[in-house]
């Protein structure tokens, strides 16, 4: 099933984008590169501290920090599961990582170079738990590279 | 890096402010105002032709120099920074009390009353300036988003709430803060310990990891999403149960606003009695104070309830947050352990010290009279004019309306006033207001009850610009909080959260509300 050189892997964390990188792995050729992007969604993110405003500024510094760290752990433990598959098919990994918003930085890092195909996940189905946040919305058919769109895992 | 922005925004405000203060001083707006005030006589005009001006001016000044001026890295440019988001805040704020809110009435009064309510839309729903501006705060956020050059100021916004709270302190009276402590101890505690408990329990049988079960209850036990921050890094939650959490808070918290000033209508409650049921009931601590101004909207007796069970809420969060690092220890290995000294003096809120502090002065008799909290003209003829007593036509209104009124303390109060055509003491007066408040009596009924409030208490000068200037604090401390209530953070509400949040929800606030039916009057 092995069809393209260069493959960019978006995701964010969710289980819908687990499933993409296998599928991102399985697609790619032998010594190929997979550009895993990694975004960490910022309105959703930054919108967590919400409408607090009991709390001390030094309260919410260490909530602010700690949440950091947290989400830093979380993408590393996604970088490392990915780039050890990637490494057991012998591909060139590469991963980059963004704050910003999902669909924005998408568009952006895929007309960074050419790639051969998009991969990214579904979104989460109706009734699954998950966080909610989608990289796959209208201003996504402006993207430029064919892409394939793997089934939420349990479909 | 230099904050200040090089933006014309704040010069545009302070314009736009001038230019209101124009109109509005010019008579040119007149026609509106008209409009506005649906013939009858436009109330905010004082208002509206002096803050305008003042603050106009200071925006207009400030944001030429932040535009044309230079600017340099340190402590002062990080204050300015946040000028321009703290009158993006203000002029929300105004525009919706001034002209956004009396267009909803408008509005609301050409679609006819709702049903066999008796009641407009804006009525039901508790559409004020406050709802509506922290919807408007929630509509630029989530929506326009907050503009980069405002985004430093809104964080103004709970400096603007925490010195509303603090100047509340002016208004208490020593029996009142005693009593209101009192009961805001009994019903927090019984209820928060219930809350963190049960939600510990459904947790543990549900299954759900240590680390959700304990800031999912810090967060619905407590003060909502304050407590959630404050729990979250000591039990080490992960981040999709932080978001689950807070999307579970704010959804709850934002119905709650909606939904407590209908019920508490609907039931005739007290300003004691909503301010005591909102206080414990709902979740989140911004949500309270909206909704004690949703409910009243022309005063700040709710409010000041409201706000006593806040503080004890936030007064009590170091002892659940040490609570649930202890618990978490406990069932986790290789926890972090707790410095006890370090939690209580991080999580101490200072700015309950401020309030504790005016409270102090005003017992001084600094802000006012010693015979202002007494009620000078309770029970004394000497001082009371007699032009202020009730005329006989006044009277027979009363009496033809007593029939209305169920409760015996209500109607033992209204029997006092119509027999010696004055208000005869602070409790007689607290219960007319709930009545009032209760809208039992006709419109012409609650006009003679406000005129009898209003001939026996006198405000001092000094708190009525207190109340002037904690209304405005609030008003504008919520709006800045809309701003800070994102679509995509209510959105992460689901899993598990959701339910144990709503079953413990739910309980919390029906089991309040038939606590403070029962057993809170309407005086304390």
């Amino acid at each position: 099933m092995e069809s393209a050189n260069n493959i960019l892997l978006a995701s964010h964390g969710t289980e819908g984008a687990q499933a993409a990188e296998q599928m991102a792995i399985e697609l790619c050729n032998k010594g190929g590169h997979v550009h895993h992007l990694i975004v960490v969604p910022k309105r959703l993110w930054e919108g967590m501290t919400g409408d607090d405003w009991l709390n001390n500024g030094s309260t919410r510094d260490t909530f602010r920090r700690y949440l950091e760290d947290q989400l830093s752990q979380e993408v590393q433990e996604h970088q490392a599961r990915v780039s050890e598959a990637a490494k057991a098919k012998d591909l060139n990994y590469t991963t980059e990582v963004i704050v910003g918003e999902p669909e924005e930085c998408l568009i952006n890092t895929s007309k960074k170079e050419v790639f051969d195909l998009l991969v990214m996940g579904s979104p989460r189905p109706k009734g699954v738990a998950g966080l909610k946040s989608r990289m796959l919305t209208d201003s996504t058919r402006s993207l430029g590279v064919p892409t394939v769109i793997v089934p939420y895992p349990d479909e | 890096m230099v904050y200040t922005k090089k933006s014309p925004a704040l010069l545009i405000i302070g314009i736009v402010l001038l230019a209101i203060w124009y109109l509005a001083q010019s008579g040119m707006m007149n026609g509106y105002l008209e409009h506005l005030a649906m013939g009858k006589k436009y109330k905010m005009m004082s208002e509206l032709t002096t803050l305008p001006l003042y603050f106009g001016v200071i925006s207009a000044v400030l944001g030429a120099w932040q535009l044309f001026g230079s600017h340099k890295e340190g402590h002062f440019d990080y204050y300015s920074s946040t000028i321009a988001g703290g009158m993006f805040i203000l002029l929300i704020a105004m525009l919706v009390r001034w002209f956004v809110a009396p267009e909803v009435a408008v509005v609301s009064h050409a679609m006819g009353k709702v049903g066999e309510t008796g009641k407009y839309i804006h009525k039901l729903l508790g559409l004020n300036y406050v709802v509506l501006g922290i919807l408007a705060g929630i509509i630029v956020v989530n929506v326009f988003k907050v503009p980069e050059w405002a985004q430093n100021g809104v964080r103004l916004s709970r400096l603007g709430l925490k010195t509303g709270v603090i100047l509340l302190g002016t208004l208490y009276s020593a029996a009142e803060l005693k009593n209101l402590g009192g009961l805001s101890i009994v019903m927090i505690g019984f209820f928060v310990l219930g809350s963190v408990g049960m939600t510990l329990w459904i947790g543990a049988r549900r299954n759900i990891p240590n680390s959700m079960g304990g800031v999912l209850s810090a967060g619905m036990g407590v003060c909502g999403v304050s407590a959630t921050v404050a729990a979250a890094p000591v039990v080490q939650a992960k981040s999709v149960e932080i978001a689950y959490t807070i999307g579970t808070i704010l959804l709850w918290g934002v119905g709650c606003m909606f939904v407590f000033p209908i019920v508490g209508h609907l039931f005739g409650m007290s300003y004691i009695q909503f301010g005591a049921w909102a206080g414990t009931g709902i979740l989140n601590s911004a949500q309270v104070a909206g909704a004690a101004l949703a409910f009243q909207p022309d005063g700040i007796e709710t409010l000041k309830v409201a706000e006593i069970f806040n503080i004890t809420r936030v007064l009590v969060l170091p002892i659940i947050v040490l609570w649930l690092a202890v618990w978490y220890v406990r069932r986790e290995e290789g926890a972090a352990q707790v410095n006890v000294g370090e939690v209580i003096f991080n999580k101490f809120p200072v700015f309950v010290l401020g309030f504790i502090l005016l409270f102090a002065l005003s017992t001084t008799g600094i802000f006012a009279p010693a015979n202002h909290y007494k009620g000078k003209y309770f029970n004394n003829t000497t001082d009371f004019k007699e032009s202020k007593l009730l005329k006989a036509e006044d009277k027979a209104t009363l009496q033809s309306e007593l029939g209305k009124v169920e409760r015996e303390d209500r109607k033992a109060a209204l029997g006092r006033l119509i027999e010696n055509g004055k208000v005869m003491s602070i409790d007689d007066d607290d219960v007319l207001r709930g009545l009032v408040n209760s809208k039992v009596l006709s419109k012409d009924a609650n006009h003679i009850l406000k005129h009898a409030h209003k001939a026996v208490r006198h405000t001092a000068k000094k708190v009525k610009a207190f109340r002037h200037w904690i209304v405005w604090l609030f008003a504008f401390g919520l709006t800045g909080l809309g701003m800070q209530i994102t679509v995509a953070s209510m959105k992460q509400a689901g899993g598990q959260p959701a339910v144990i949040g709503g079953i413990v929800g739910a309980t919390k606030a029906i089991l309040s509300l038939v606590v403070v039916l029962m057993l809170i009057s309407d005086k304390v």
